[in-house]
């Protein structure tokens, strides 16, 4: 299970806008303090998304929140595709 | 001070301000803490008159980090709180009962507003605010804050509020070495109202604010925390693993009291939010947006509303009105000078601030207010982030630049919305030296609009290309790392006038306690100058420089000093100019003005923020760079612009 969990992990940036993933980890490249904010705004390993769009920046929907990353960030950002 | 205080807590955005403006009359008092830049609003409440009533700034994460939340931590801590209200999100609970578990720690007596209950049903979301408050143990009000639904439950639950029920327990470790740092709180440190233990958990979590009143308060026992606390992170109990248990309980929470139905189609609101940021669609909205907003600020602003007040109103009623008076009871000239002279603080200070800035500012205010509410600005921010990368910030600094078209003294104590220190003083610098504001780009546009387009787009295009050169080389200069953005998009909603209208009041109230002092010193330092003498010597000593390196008439010298005081003064000291100037000349004269150090309040502002060395610092540059520049464009454009 774990190799095939291992495949299907991408970074968020890599998705198309209308994909549905859930956040697989943060990179320990994010800041330590924007990495706090951003599991605070609800971007937390576990939790559903889906894209809404990829420019110009990265455009998440969690429950009801909209989040805008830019895309160095979305790279750190792992998900698995649903 | 009133002995007691019900303190408004919540995440950003969630409603607390107008919330906060519904539960209290009409007298704001909007202060610091010592040694924070953030606003804290206290006011009568409007249910007890013995109760003051505080609005603490939003928190996205307990421990503190922020310095909104720090603000907010230390309201907590120092408030002789008998209360307080939690303003949530109803429609974003999860964030809403993160912040919940850690107020349960706190043992504080609270209620919970679960606000936006409007956004929530449009969304197919409800809560079931029974279970969630049998859940706390504390009572949960639904409200909407903006219709005013739900105040009465509200302020009448006040009398039930009470210490919540706790959401989560951590693994036994965890818990452990909680007890063991809390005990020792217990014992050096106790606070009058908050519990121990959650003031272990924020200790634990490095917050700053819970650190300084700890040591304060245990005095010198506080080694004893210290020590306690390392031995707790070395056996791995993490705040990061802290916050993430908070969040999992949240969740769990939310889900068994939240019911969600699938919305057939997409929120007209969201279309919007999505048009907005669209890549073609983004471009002429923007155009329409920065239309409105030049009609509205440049054309009746500065136009007409400046008009009125700086010639009619002061101009031919008040000025003379006040120097007559002022003449005939003050017998020494000076004293009478100081007050109604060439350089008085009246005639000159004064006038400057209320007749030719205010209208200016209080139209700004009114469109900021309107984009502001909409979720138009946030979106902004996500489109000029890529700008903005290139120059070492990110999106978020698009508010106060362009706030500081409006006003660069105003919008220099905007930058406190920017995270990091890095970034205020980049965007300081950057908007000292390249950003015009409404006073000077009037004149500019007025100069240069009547000789060309060209000359008009040579302008804009060397300001852009001064920006984006300068905001390169500060931001590889200045260390420290650039943060990436990462913003919440607000919904996109319909701007209420009341809400706008007291933002806005609120707003110019600042103004005229911020700014308007500085005005007056900048005028008293112009007058000591001229009284000794000091100005001619300074105008003569800049000719050579002025007639030589940049090719102007040598009478430009004086628009230069004068544009020290003012900005616009010295555009406008050009334009007095203007029949003598050929193109050329025009332009590189309005560049090198845009590009001189910007008015002598904002200076005043610049060290308010940054400190006397970073200001003149900035100024050591600006200077012979606005000159450098200026000369080096008169001799670009005589050798191929003829
Ligand atoms: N639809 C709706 N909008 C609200 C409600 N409460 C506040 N707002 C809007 O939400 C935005 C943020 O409110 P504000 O009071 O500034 O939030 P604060 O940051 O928590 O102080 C404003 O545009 C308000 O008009 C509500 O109950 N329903």
């Amino acid at each position: 299970m774990s190799t095939h969990d291992h495949k299907a992990r991408v970074p968020l940036a890599f998705l198309l806008p209308g994909a549905r993933a859930e956040v697989d980890a943060l990179d320990d490249a994010i800041d330590p303090t924007q990495r706090e904010q951003i599991i605070a705004y609800g971007l937390a390993p576990g939790r559903p998304l889906i894209v809404l769009q990829q420019h110009p920046m990265t455009l998440v929907m969690i429950d009801e929140v909209e989040l805008a990353l830019e895309d160095s960030v979305a790279r750190l950002v792992w998900v698995t595709r649903k | 001070m009133t002995a007691s205080a019900i303190a408004l807590v919540g995440n950003p955005n969630v409603g607390k301000s107008v919330l906060f403006h519904r539960l209290t009359g009409a007298y704001v008092n909007v202060s610091n803490y010592p040694g924070t830049t953030v606003e804290v609003a206290r006011a009568t409440a409007r249910f007890d008159a013995a109760v003051d009533l505080i609005d603490t700034p939003g928190v996205l994460t307990l421990p503190a980090r922020s310095d909104d939340e720090r603000a907010t931590m230390r309201a907590l801590l120092h408030e002789p709180l008998r209360a307080v209200i939690q303003v949530g999100d109803a429609k974003n609970l999860r964030r809403t009962l993160t912040l919940t578990a850690l107020l349960a720690e706190l043992g504080v007596p609270a209620v919970l507003a679960l606000n936006m209950h409007d956004e929530a049903g449009a969304r197919g979301v409800t809560v079931d605010a029974q279970a969630l408050s049998s859940a706390l143990g504390i009572p949960v009000i639904p409200t909407v804050a903006t219709g005013g639904e739900g105040m009465a439950q509200l302020t009448r639950s006040l009398a039930d509020a009470r210490a919540m029920l706790p959401l989560l327990h951590y693994d036994t470790d965890t818990e452990a070495a909680i007890s063991d740092l809390a005990n020792r709180i217990s014992l050096h440190a106790p606070h009058p109202r908050l519990n121990a233990r959650g003031l272990a958990i924020l200790y634990l979590g490095q917050d700053s604010e819970v650190e300084a009143w700890l040591s304060e308060a245990a005095g010198e026992n506080g080694a004893d925390l210290v020590s306690a606390r390392a031995a707790a992170q070395a056996k791995g109990v993490l705040p990061a693993a802290l916050a993430h248990e908070r969040g999992e309980a949240a969740s769990t929470l939310t889900s068994r009291v939240t019911a969600r139905t699938e919305q057939a189609s997409p929120l007209l609101a969201h279309r919007i939010g999505q048009l907005i940021i669209h890549r073609f669609w983004a471009w002429p909205i923007l155009l329409g947006v920065l239309f409105a907003l030049y009609e509205f600020v440049g054309v009746f602003g500065a136009g007409t509303l400046v008009g009125l007040m700086e010639n009619d109103l002061f101009g031919n009623i008040l000025n003379p009105v006040v120097t007559a008076f002022v003449r005939e009871h003050i017998g020494v000239v000076w004293m009478a000078d100081l007050l109604v002279g060439e350089y008085g603080l009246w005639t000159m200070g004064m006038t400057y601030a209320l007749a030719l800035i205010l209208p200016i500012v209080t139209t700004f205010f009114i469109i900021f207010g309107l984009l502001e509410d909409s979720g138009y600005f946030a979106r902004l921010s996500v489109l000029a982030n890529r700008l903005f990368k290139l120059i070492g910030l990110n999106g978020r600094a698009v508010l106060p630049m362009v706030l500081g078209l409006g006003c660069v003294t105003m919008s220099t104590l905007t930058t406190r919305i920017l995270h990091s220190p890095r970034e205020r003083l980049i965007t300081i610098f950057l908007m000292a030296l390249a950003i015009p504001c409404s006073a000077q780009l009037g004149v500019v546009l007025g100069l240069l609009g009547g000789i060309s387009f060209t000359a008009t787009l040579i302008w804009a295009a060397s300001m852009v290309g001064v920006l984006l050169l300068a905001g390169f080389l500060a931001a590889k200069i200045i260390p420290g790392r650039r943060i990436p953005l990462v913003t919440e998009m607000p919904p996109i909603r319909l701007p209420l006038f009341g809400n706008v209208a007291k933002k806005t009041v609120g707003r110019i109230k600042w103004y005229l306690i911020e700014v308007i002092p500085l005005f007056l010193l900048g005028t008293l330092i112009m007058f000591l100058l001229n009284q000794f003498g000091a100005l001619p010597a300074i105008i003569r000593a800049g000719e050579p420089l002025v007639s030589g390196w940049l090719g102007l008439p040598p009478e430009a010298s004086a628009a230069f000093v004068m544009g020290f005081l003012r900005r616009d003064f010295g555009a406008t000291g050009l334009f007095a100019l203007s029949h003598q100037l050929s193109p050329i000349q025009a332009v590189v004269g309005m560049v090198t003005i845009t590009l001189f150090v910007p008015c002598i309040a904002s200076v005043m502002m610049i060290v308010k923020e940054q400190g006397w060395k970073i200001a003149a610092a900035m100024i050591a540059f600006i200077v012979p760079f606005a000159f450098l520049i200026g000369g080096l464009l008169n001799h670009l454009l005589r050798a191929v612009w003829l």
